[in-house]
């Protein structure tokens, strides 16, 4: 009984939670990480230990020779050998490092050819924009139009004899073009319209139905005609192509051949899926042929069957003869990369265009094709990383791109045989180049991802 | 009035209008089939008048320059020097000849690539999905650093700058007096046959026959058994002592030569050019890295469920990728890799840089400045590498014919 009044008695305890305890140190935090990742079992750490010493070695030693032991300012590399022996010579480099960007373009116009590259990227600008109109016409006049401005600028010379009269109109049509687009684009933005607005009334009175563009191309004549007589008076003095070379010249024939891909591309993917046996043969040659060869072979081939196979009396030079193979090579191999794309569209669309009453080429442009080369940008930058890459094969039949150039340090006579340190510049170069754009890709696959 | 509709019948003449009428409107353009054919025609006409054009002004080119087209000069004297070729071959020798170096030296030059980087490719790939941290970025970081850089950079920086820069051959590396290594390239020892060593070599390869087979024995013995029975490891010894005993003989049979520094170079054994083995190294690195990405696509693309299950039932990590993953990504990987493969032998003929004899080197580059016969010689290069990669492609059909899962 005694027991049972004690128990009574005592208070209900409450019950207070202890405080809650970190987990042990060896299951969480750093250490515990580092231990499961890196030492949990033996060849594990074994393995660690190993890479984390090549690491260090690889990494100390770059380092060691690439910047601390390196020697910036020297006037030959004797002088460089001497103040540090085993330290990279970057002060060669440096003296070099404009004929790697421009060749032997004459320093006093280099400013030509990076206006010409300013104009290029201000072409692209609009279709990265929102309120650009007509992004279509802005592409594809940056494909055919472009090319013109920017060759105007590098070779330069007296219109009519050194560069013909068609190139300079042409080119001056084109600086009006970019200038319009511009200025329309700031009337968009400041939501001014567009500055043929005032036209579109009078051209109502000619036609109907094409006033808009009828009074766009007026303002644009109207400005090319001013930038004509601007490029009439001016001469630019005369840039031989043999003085292009080194980035420049890389990126000329690499933008070339990645501009010309496309369209001749889709021409002969098209050509593949063609249901006409001529058609359909013709294209799986041309795309067989020429992917199953290596590219300096189409190199030697234009380099030396071009001028046997076409009239005597033409005129050649290399560039034209090398980006003539490059597009084709470029060409067969994007045509893949789009038949590819072609083949993973269902077939109901193409049967739901057909239901539409579209044609052929309606259903393509407008349907098939955007889908196709969307779903193929992955596979598209990939082959133009690799065109970018194989720009530099260019080198072995003897055009200054930045390879040659690069390896002509080396014959110097004041750094002769530095053979490393341009080596490792334009790899670093081209690492950055390729290692941009192929994550640019990443990035844009997932944005341009379409859910299904 | 309605009689007189019926009697107002018109004429054949109207009804002939009317037919023609009909057949303009309808246009021939109209016509899907018709159509087809016009275009096919046009674009026939257009080709072939190009290529007519294009042969004219060849036929007249070559007249003006006093050529013949035709295939006699491979039977003319070449006259000059090839470096390294595994073909007996002297100046004296024909343009054929020329060519056959080419194509030897370029498939040794591919094939050795190929088996290299598949092997270390395949290894990179499964370190990439390795589950130490570190192990898999330096596996990324390698594979990003390599296929970022041009290949042709990469050869030149391996013939300049590292090949180049070993030591002269009296101070030469060497591995046991066997393996010499110097700036002129790799020297090996080889063996020389003669005719005692006959019977040994018979007792050689019959032997290693019988090994394969009792290996394949051992293990339908194992599946079927679980174990192996003794009289089976009697019999293993005793196809092993065979092994042995022959290759002991063999060996007594032959005479090794190993190279030997004479004057200023090394002679005897085999030789490998410094080009040779930049252009080695640097294709192999380069093609281990797309071949290491092909891997990891393929390894990734297997339900991770089997990997689980493979280390529920007891498999090690290496097990399961041995016997059950990697059987099964093969038929994803496979497809890729020979175009990887195609890809080297296309590569191959960057050597051509480094002055390595293959056979753009050889035959599109100096045979073209002798003879000036550039539409024929580039026509048997480019078919050369046509036929590689025709060859390439049916084997990998053969390939996907067998592996393809068989779906009832």
């Amino acid at each position: 009984m005694k027991n049972v009044t004690n128990k009574q008695a005592v208070p209900l305890q409450k019950f207070v939670a202890t405080k809650s305890r970190l987990p042990k140190d060896s299951s969480s935090g750093l250490i515990a990480y580092v231990r499961q990742k890196f030492f949990n079992n033996l060849f594990n750490s074994v393995l660690s230990l190993a890479v984390f010493y090549l690491l260090y070695i690889l990494i100390s030693g770059a380092l060691n020779w690439a910047v601390f032991d390196a020697v910036w300012n020297a006037a030959n590399r004797r002088e460089c050998q001497t103040l540090s022996p085993n330290g990279a010579c970057w002060a060669g480099v440096i003296s070099w490092f404009n004929n790697l960007m421009y060749g032997r373009y004459e320093s006093a116009l280099q400013w030509r050819v990076n206006l010409g590259a300013v104009f290029g990227l201000l072409w692209l600008i609009p279709l990265a924009l929102n309120k650009t109109p007509y992004k279509t016409w802005v592409f594809i006049s940056a494909i055919l139009l472009y090319p013109f401005l920017a060759a105007y600028l590098f070779l330069g010379g007296e219109i009519g004899s050194e560069i013909s009269l068609f190139h300079a109109f042409v080119s001056a049509f084109a600086l009006a073009y970019l200038l319009l687009l511009y200025i329309n684009l700031g009337l968009a933005y400041s939501r001014l319209g567009t500055l043929h607005r005032p036209l579109i009334g009078l051209c109502q009175k000619i036609t109907r139905t094409k006033a808009k563009p009828l009074s766009f191309t007026l303002v644009w004549c109207f400005l090319a005609l001013i930038i004509w007589m601007v490029f009439a008076s001016y001469t630019l003095s005369y840039v031989p192509i043999d003085r292009w070379g080194g980035l420049f010249l890389t990126f000329i024939i690499a933008g070339f051949a990645i501009t010309m891909a496309i369209p001749l591309g889709v021409i002969l993917a098209l050509g593949r899926r063609s249901k006409l046996p001529v058609i359909y043969w013709l294209s799986l040659l041309c795309i067989e042929l020429v992917r199953s060869v290596p590219l300096i072979t189409v190199l030697f081939m234009s380099v030396t069957l071009l001028p046997l196979f076409l009239p005597a009396d033409i005129e050649f030079n290399k560039l034209s003869q090398v980006l003539v193979a490059v597009c084709i090579f470029a060409g067969a191999y994007m045509a893949e990369n789009i038949r590819g794309g072609l083949q993973a569209i269902p077939e109901g669309q193409y049967e739901a265009a057909k239901t539409l009453g579209l044609g052929y080429w309606h259903s393509m442009v407008l349907i098939i094709l955007p889908q196709a080369l969307r779903m193929m940008i992955p596979n598209i930058m990939t082959s133009f990383i690799s065109l970018l890459k194989d720009t530099t094969l260019v080198s072995i039949i003897g055009l200054f791109d930045i390879m040659l150039m690069a390896r002509n340090i080396a014959n110097d006579k004041a750094w002769l045989g530095l053979h490393t340190e341009p080596l490792v510049l334009i790899s670093i170069l081209f690492f950055v180049l390729c290692f941009g754009m192929s994550q640019y890709s990443l990035n844009l696959e997932k944005r341009l991802k379409v859910g299904h | 009035m309605l009689d007189n509709a019926i009697e107002k019948k018109p004429s054949w003449m109207v009804l002939g209008l009317m037919h023609l009428k009909r057949m303009f409107n309808a246009n021939i353009f109209s016509q899907t089939k018709a159509r087809g054919v016009m275009i096919q025609g046009v674009v026939l006409s257009l080709v072939l008048l190009g290529v007519y054009y294009l042969l004219s002004n060849a036929t007249q080119n070559l007249n003006q320059m006093g050529m013949m087209f035709g295939f006699d000069f491979l039977n003319a004297t070449a006259g000059f020097n090839i470096s390294w070729s595994l073909l007996p071959y002297d100046p004296t020798m024909s343009y054929w000849r020329v060519f056959m170096v080419g194509m030897i030296n370029t498939l040794i030059l591919s094939f050795s690539v190929i088996v290299v980087a598949t092997i270390l490719g395949t290894l990179i790939g499964i370190m990439r999905l390795s589950s130490n941290p570190m192990v898999a970025f330096v596996a990324r970081a390698y594979v990003e650093l390599v296929r970022n850089i041009p290949l042709l950079i990469q050869i030149i920086f391996w013939f300049t700058v590292v090949f180049s820069t070993l030591p002269s051959p009296r101070q030469s590396y060497m591995l046991l007096d066997a393996v010499v290594l110097n700036n002129r390239g790799l020297y090996l020892p080889t063996f020389e046959l003669s005719s005692q060593a006959v019977w040994p070599l018979i007792m050689t390869v019959f032997s290693l026959a019988l090994s394969v087979f009792m290996h394949r024995k051992n293990k339908k013995n194992r599946l079927k058994n679980g174990k192996l029975t003794t009289n089976s490891y009697i019999l293993n010894v005793c196809v092993y002592l065979l092994l042995g005993l022959s290759l002991t003989l063999f060996n007594q049979s032959i005479s090794w030569q190993w190279p030997q520094l004479t004057g200023f170079n090394y002679t005897g054994g085999a030789f490998l050019p410094a080009a040779f083995g930049a252009a080695f190294m640097a294709m192999t690195i380069y093609r281990s890295a797309s071949i290491a990405e092909t891997v990891r696509a393929g390894i990734q693309s297997i339900d991770k469920g089997q990997a689980e299950a493979a280390s529920t039932i007891g498999f090690s990590r290496f097990q399961a990728l041995k016997l059950i993953i990697i059987p099964q990504a093969a038929r994803a990987i496979v497809p890729p890799i020979t175009n990887a493969w195609l890809a080297t032998t296309k590569d191959s003929s960057l050597a051509v840089a480094i002055g390595f004899p293959e056979l753009v080197s050889l035959f599109m580059q100096t045979s073209i400045n002798q003879t000036g016969r550039a539409i024929e010689i580039i026509a048997m290069v480019m078919g050369f590498y046509v036929v590689v990669s025709l060859l390439m492609s049916y084997l990998l059909n053969v390939y996907n014919n067998r592996v393809q899962l068989k779906v009832r």
